[in-house]
């Protein structure tokens, strides 16, 4: 094997990657503080049967409002289906924890609802009457509003690709069209499925910012607060560890799904696009009931709330350095995407020229990084970092290193290049696999160096995909909450941890500046990815 | 120094770390010849190319072109330094440039500027690409993408053209007129190249030498008239598919008897001592229709190929003889009826194992 550039810059880009997660696995042989008994002896269960309580009862919403939309818009014709089809997919733009926000600010006591039939009915006792949605029924609203569209394009893609000749052949066994879904549709949409589910299982049991809000005790709670309370280090990794293994198998389905799921794609001779039936009178309109709720809980109810609280507490935008926040959240933002895009470049390329196993199982491995929570990368990386500094950096008796990393833009980003390097990896690589190795021999034969073809002809070539990854990446360090908390300079503040810090301060109203910013920002990103995300042909 | 253009020295060849083509060596003497290699589908021909362009790596052996060393087992050019060009069977077209530009990046060659250029446009017009120079390659067909990539291969007026299965999706109709442009702009010219085909009929039209690669080796190298003619192994014969092999025993200096078609006359391409048992290979051509003869075959099948038909004739001991006959000739048997077959029965050339 002979080892050159590309090979060597993609093993280091895969090592970096790897470390972080290697320093989870490695913290199972440390020892740990006293809190490790206290938690087993007290609320270590509690926080499990909370952990999976939140996770079944997300997949549950997620699997009836994801699914339930995507059969609409995929198979049936009714006013505003085009624009629901692509509408949807604007919830991406509430994170959970900002959702949190705007649930409880709506129906706490003397809250948004108050307001409104108090303007409406007059004065009166309505506390009593409104319902309540906080605590574990909050949170899993909050998530599963947030996460459905996971399941929801996944679905819909699956759905798409369905052939007529599958639908016909349900008509011509006589099934009714629920007897369709369940035993042709469905089905056949399982692998995709289960991969937008296993996604927002990931995410929910990666959530911080919404448990944390309703003070809701979970595994990653207790990952902090191991970390923040008790200052163990050592016991927040192993709790990490036990987390890593649940998520990990999860992953692991997820990616087996998704194989089946390619195993699935139609051919592209044979494949017979589906008619969409035409709705009429009341279907057509229970059709677009439900899509338009969907909207209005996923989107335009937090949308609103944050919009509402912005107009009647002014005093709170002018009080924000949303300028400053602009400018911190495009920092961020733009060194990631860079970042990503740089090091996923060499390592995809290196992955090629190499075309090393060893290589290849490394980088599968290290792109697990995205099934981390956020909580767990950024202690496993404080770890690291004071590992090192101790041991290595001490050993040579150089200057200490901890301040370079921790605290300091250099490690977000290093964190956040972690956490999303799976997102910018796959990315490239889905492109890279529509290009036939054939490809780069034939411009070596025209005599191209293989820098020259790197440049020449796979750059120009990857750029839609390029700028996908961009703003995915861009998109997901905007709503990122965990890493930015912990990692974050003295003083540096995004729009996300503003909203956080606000809200667990119980300022509410306050929150409401920076969420909406954050909601807007993320909704331009989501519209400029939709037609990649939504697309509907082989491209 | 060596008087071979290209040199291929008992080299192994190897795809994915496997074997797939073993101990391999020939030649091609002069500048401009063009070789073809037969096999069936997997058997290697293409890694054969992939390695000669230095697309993979050798372990054994030496490949030597102009007499430089361009792979051993210790030396290996990258490809982009060999002036070796290789057309692919699939589209390895570029995906984001216009036809056009896949075909003049071809000409961007360093080494090119002291060359006699070759017109891309003369290429283009033998190729019959005008049409769709300013589309994209996913806009065209698979036959018009094996032009088009044969066209870049071709203005990069490479040291070696390797063409892989080169017109295997273009048009039958189409095919026969390309390959007769193809020769003869390859030896205007002078280019040499060598071809990848599992069409015998391609081999033996475009091929000053054939090579046949099967069950791992290179069986047989050759001109194309003696591959078909003397096949030197039975493999060889199977493959070709050309013929069939019948028991005989030898019963003199020129002749040999079967038991269903009795005496056989010819000359013998290698001596067999009188008395031995050998298998006849017997070609459709070998055998001749004649009604009034006492030699009667039942048909069992009728091919009809246009210029010709093949009978498939049943003897007293079950072997199934192919006979070619003119498409004009009276001969119109149908299945299950008698065919006569003329004797005394002559083969020009007797091969035999």
């Amino acid at each position: 094997m002979k080892v050159n550039f590309w090979y060597s810059g993609s093993l280091i880009v895969s090592i970096i990657v790897a470390i972080p997660i290697l320093t989870v696995f490695s913290s199972f042989f440390e020892n740990t503080s006293n809190y490790f008994e206290i938690l087993k002896n007290t609320f270590l269960i509690e926080y499990i049967i909370n952990s999976l309580f939140l996770l079944l009862g997300v997949l549950f919403f997620t699997f009836i409002l994801g699914i339930g939309c995507a059969y609409l818009v995929s198979f049936y014709n009714f006013p505003g289906s085009n624009f629901f089809k692509w509408a949807l997919i604007l919830s991406f733009a509430v994170p959970p924890y900002i959702y949190a926000y705007s649930l409880t600010a709506f129906f706490e006591n003397y809250g948004t609802a108050f307001t409104i039939l108090k303007s409406v009915f007059g004065d009166g006792d309505y506390n009593k009457s409104i319902p309540k949605f906080d605590g574990m029924l909050g949170a899993i609203l909050s998530v599963s509003f947030s996460l459905f569209g996971y399941v929801y394009i996944l679905t819909r893609a699956s759905f798409y690709y369905q052939s007529q000749n599958l639908i016909e052949l349900g008509k011509n066994l006589g099934f009714s069209k629920f007897k369709s879904l369940t035993s042709i549709i469905l089905p056949s949409a399982r692998p995709a499925i289960v991969a937008g589910l296993s996604l927002v299982a990931m995410e929910t049991l990666s959530d911080f910012g919404t448990v944390s809000f309703f003070g809701i005790n979970t595994l990653t709670t207790a990952i902090y607060n191991s970390w923040i309370a008790f200052d163990d280090l050592a016991f927040a990794n192993q709790l990490s560890f036990y987390l890593l293994i649940f998520i990990l198998a999860l992953f692991i389905l997820e990616n087996f799904s998704r194989k089946k799921a390619k195993y699935h794609s139609p051919a592209k001779g044979g494949f017979k696009h589906k008619e969409k039936i035409n709705l009429i009178g009341t279907k057509s309109f229970l059709a677009f009931l439900a899509c338009s709720l969907v909207l209005f809980f996923s989107f335009i109810f937090p949308l609103s709330q944050m919009l509402y609280w912005t107009i009647i507490f002014p005093k709170n935008f002018f009080d924000l350095n949303t300028q400053q926040l602009f400018m911190n959240t495009i920092l961020l933002v733009s060194l990631s995407s860079l970042v990503l895009i740089i090091f996923s470049f060499i390592s995809n390329y290196g992955n090629r020229v190499s075309r090393s196993k060893f290589l290849n199982i490394l980088t599968i491995f290290s792109v697990s990084g995205y099934a981390i929570p956020g909580v767990i990368l950024a202690v496993a990386f404080i770890t690291f970092v004071a590992w090192f500094d101790n041991e290595v950096v001490n050993f040579f008796e150089f200057k200490s290193i901890k301040k370079f990393f921790i605290g300091s833009i250099l490690g977000l980003v290093l964190v956040y290049f972690v956490r999303f390097y799976s997102l910018a990896c796959n990315g490239l690589r889905s492109g890279y696999e529509k290009i036939n190795r054939s490809i780069d021999e034939s411009a070596y034969l025209i005599g191209y160096s293989k820098l020259k073809t790197f440049l020449n002809i796979h750059v120009p070539y990857l750029r839609n995909s390029v700028l996908l990854v961009a703003i995915l990446v861009s998109l997901e360090v905007i709503r990122e909450l965990p890493i930015t908390l912990i990692l974050r300079p003295f003083n540096f503040e995004t729009f996300a941890t503003t909203a956080y810090i606000f809200a667990s301060q119980d300022l509410l109203e306050a929150a409401a500046v920076p969420s909406l910013f954050l909601i807007l920002i993320a909704s331009f990103f989501i519209l400029l990815t939709s037609k990649y995300i939504l697309r509907d042909d082989n491209e | 120094m060596s008087k071979n253009y290209l040199e291929i020295k008992n080299v192994n060849f190897k795809a994915g770390g496997k074997n797939k083509v073993k101990n391999v060596s020939f030649n091609i003497e002069n500048k401009g010849d063009i070789i073809c290699l037969l096999g069936p589908s997997g058997v290697g021909k293409t890694t054969i190319l992939r390695t000669i362009a230095g697309l993979e790596k050798i372990q054994s052996g030496t490949i030597k072109l102009k007499d430089n060393i361009l792979s051993s087992a210790k030396s290996h050019v990258e490809p982009e330094d060999r002036n070796i060009s290789l057309s692919f069977q699939e589209n390895s077209l570029f995906p984001h440039y216009t036809i056009e530009k896949n075909i003049y990046l071809g000409t961007e060659r360093k080494n090119l500027k002291n060359k006699k250029k070759i017109n891309p446009k003369k290429i283009i017009k033998l190729l019959n690409i005008g049409k769709i120079l300013d589309k994209f390659p996913h806009q065209i067909s698979a036959g018009e993408a094996q032009r088009a990539s044969l066209a870049r291969s071709l203005v990069t007026q490479p040291d070696l053209l390797l063409l892989d299965e080169p017109l295997s999706n273009v048009d039958q109709s189409f095919k026969e007129e390309i390959q007769v442009q193809l020769k003869k702009i390859l030896k205007d010219l002078k280019i040499t190249t060598i071809v990848v085909t599992h069409d015998s009929y391609e081999a033996f039209y475009l091929g000053n030498k054939c090579g046949l690669i099967l069950d791992e080796k290179l069986k047989q190298f050759d001109d194309p008239y003696n591959v078909y003619h003397f096949p030197n192994s039975i493999e060889v014969v199977n493959f070709l598919n050309r013929g069939i092999l019948i028991p005989a025993k030898v019963t003199g200096e020129n002749s040999l008897e079967n038991i269903d078609l009795g005496i056989i006359k010819g000359n013998f391409i290698k001596h067999y001592p009188k008395g031995s048992n050998v298998q006849l290979l017997l070609q459709p051509e070998d055998l001749e229709h004649d009604d009034k003869s006492n030699l009667k075959l039942e048909v069992i099948d009728r091919k009809f190929r246009g210029t010709n038909f093949i009978y498939t004739l049943k003897t007293k001991n079950e072997l199934h003889v192919p006979v070619f006959v003119h498409s004009h000739h009276v001969h119109q048997h149908e299945v299950d009826e008698k065919f006569g077959i003329k004797r005394p029965i002559y083969i020009d050339h007797i091969v035999c194992f």
